[in-house]
């Protein structure tokens, strides 16, 4: 998880904007802004993504990809809206072939404005998806954390009495009984 | 007989910014078929014209349709308002309209070379590149006020003056810029890596080139003399020292050469509009309202961009049509692939500088 954390890697797509974000994005992994000394890579492969970074206002034609895109990326997952047109479908609002923002189809945590948005503000916006990435990590882990702890304690006891320590065994029944506590307890909202 | 395989390159890939599809097939790497599909990013830009966009807001809202050549089509629209308005912008204004329509040339050629040298695995050239466009994204942002859509032509001139202080500090930015285009030029001519890599792939005969009506720096590239500078009488290139640049060879590193030397030449224009920039208006009100039919035609970064719009006396136009140099392009560039290895695919395409954005709209 810390080395993730250390080097999140991008997955950028273009959903009809004019191109002018997507230089900018491409400016900012340029020797003047230089994305990469926070470890960030553009890479082409959603299943190793962890930030997705979308320009333009979803035309028709690439909603479908833009959805299957999000699908394939292992959770958790920040998306970025970059630019008006991604925010609020910006000068296309309203055309017949825009579907007025990314926000109608997938959730995005945060927004980008700007026409074309500048290189800082796409920087300072990646920061702060770092920043969620890493709430949302936490709130990921903190079963397996508690199961953890559990887990060594019991081995650490068998291990005393000189007993036979099958780990899967164990393993499977934390997990169980953690899943029916949590079943049981009445949620608060 | 062979190993017969279907490959799908897009709409989502590292080497394209911008969506667009192939479709491959391929026996033994060498492709037999190629289907394109260019349509991804239609918006409708024309249809809003038409119907619900007044016509001075549309100088604002064709930028839109690209951002690397997004001041080409402003200006464009422009000067075909212009015409249809029977009036002629003050001097000052057309000079800085030549200004910043070569300093927008020089950021979009950089950053087509700077994509042809990552396909060729070049990494440090790009950031080379990427280091020294910044100096002319900074020009543009002193002249303009914005990096990327400038919004810098209006009907009747230009928007923003040019100030003694800007000048100077455009002077020696783009001083230091020159002096890297000349290390450039010399690492594109002579470089043993980058001759290898691209030098007899991707011909394109001249025949070819004319059958297909090839546009921009892939015609020139392939020794058709065809620029819409040379013949455009609304904006004064005669006499700011325009030049041709044609190459024969008609290969990747032909059209990368076009590029290259159109850099220099765009550099002499713009010192000779620094020094010999007329007094007066930059800006005039126009009064009326668009009635008949006007054509432009414009060279843009990528080719011959083509404007028509039609008016009937009305705040909203009749009819607005773009031809974009892409769109002229896509032809070639599928008959180009037939026969050609499959991992030169990804070079071709970049060295057309293909903005799909433009031909979808």
């Amino acid at each position: 998880m810390s080395i993730r954390k250390k080097s999140p890697w991008i997955l950028h797509y273009n959903c009809g904007s004019c191109n002018g974000c997507d230089i900018e994005i491409l400016a900012c992994t340029g020797p003047k802004y230089d994305v990469e000394r926070f470890g960030i890579i553009n890479k082409g492969n959603p299943k190793q993504a962890d930030i997705l970074v979308v320009t333009g206002p979803v035309t028709k034609r690439t909603r479908a990809r833009l959805l299957r895109l999000y699908m394939q990326m292992p959770e958790p997952k920040v998306v970025v809206a970059v630019g008006a047109c991604a925010c609020t479908g910006g000068v296309f609002r309203h055309m017949y072939n825009v579907e007025n923002g990314v926000d109608r189809y997938i959730p995005v945590d945060v927004y980008v404005p700007g026409c074309a948005a500048r290189p800082e503000n796409i920087l300072k916006g990646i920061a702060l998806a770092l920043e969620i990435w890493e709430k949302k990590t936490k709130d990921t882990i903190e079963i397996p954390t508690v199961i953890k702890k559990e887990y060594e304690k019991i081995v650490a006891k068998m291990l005393m009495h000189g007993q036979v320590v099958d780990r899967r065994k164990i393993i499977y029944d934390l997990v169980s009984k953690y899943i029916q506590r949590k079943l049981e307890t009445p949620k608060c909202d | 007989m062979g190993n017969k395989m279907i490959v799908p390159f897009g709409s989502q890939h590292v080497a394209l910014p911008e969506p667009v599809r192939f479709v491959f097939e391929t026996e033994n790497e060498i492709i037999t078929n190629v289907e394109v599909d260019v349509g991804y990013v239609h918006r409708g830009i024309e249809k809003a014209c038409q119907t619900k966009i007044g016509y001075k807001q549309v100088a604002y809202v064709v930028p839109r349709i690209c951002g690397l050549c997004s001041i080409s089509h402003n200006m464009a629209y422009i000067i075909a308002i212009e015409k249809l308005l029977e009036f002629e912008a003050p001097k000052r204004a057309k000079y800085l309209r030549v200004l910043a329509h070569e300093l927008d040339r020089i950021h979009s050629h950089l950053f087509a070379m700077a994509h042809v040298a990552e396909a060729a695995g070049y990494e440090n050239l790009v950031m080379y590149l990427f280091r020294d466009r910044e100096l002319v994204m900074e020009c543009l942002e002193l002249l303009t006020g914005n990096r990327v859509q400038f919004d810098y032509g209006c009907i009747g001139g230009v928007n923003r003056d040019l100030t003694p202080e800007v000048e100077k500090e455009l002077r020696k930015k783009l001083k230091k810029l020159e002096e890297r285009l000349f290390w450039f030029r010399d690492v594109y001519l002579n470089d043993y890596t980058l001759n290898l890599r691209w030098k007899g792939v991707g011909v394109i005969p001249k025949e070819m080139a004319e059958k297909y009506n090839a546009a921009g720096p892939v015609a020139r590239g392939s020794g058709v003399r065809t620029d819409a500078r040379a013949e455009f009488d609304a904006l004064p290139y005669r006499e700011l020292g325009f030049e041709m640049v044609v190459y024969e060879d008609g290969d990747i590193w032909a059209r990368n050469m076009v590029r290259m030397d159109e850099l220099l030449i765009s550099m002499r224009m713009i010192w000779n509009v620094l020094d010999g920039l007329p007094e007066g208006n930059y800006k005039e009100n126009v009064k009326g309202m668009p009635k008949g039919e006007a054509v432009c035609r414009w060279e843009a970064p990528r080719g011959e961009l083509f404007y028509h719009v039609r008016g009937d006396g009305k705040q909203i136009l009749t009819r607005m049509r773009v031809k974009t140099p892409t769109f002229s392009n896509i032809p070639v560039l599928k008959e180009l692939f037939i026969g050609a290895n499959y991992a030169d695919v990804p070079a071709i395409i970049i060295s057309f500088d293909p903005c799909l954005s433009c031909t979808a709209r």
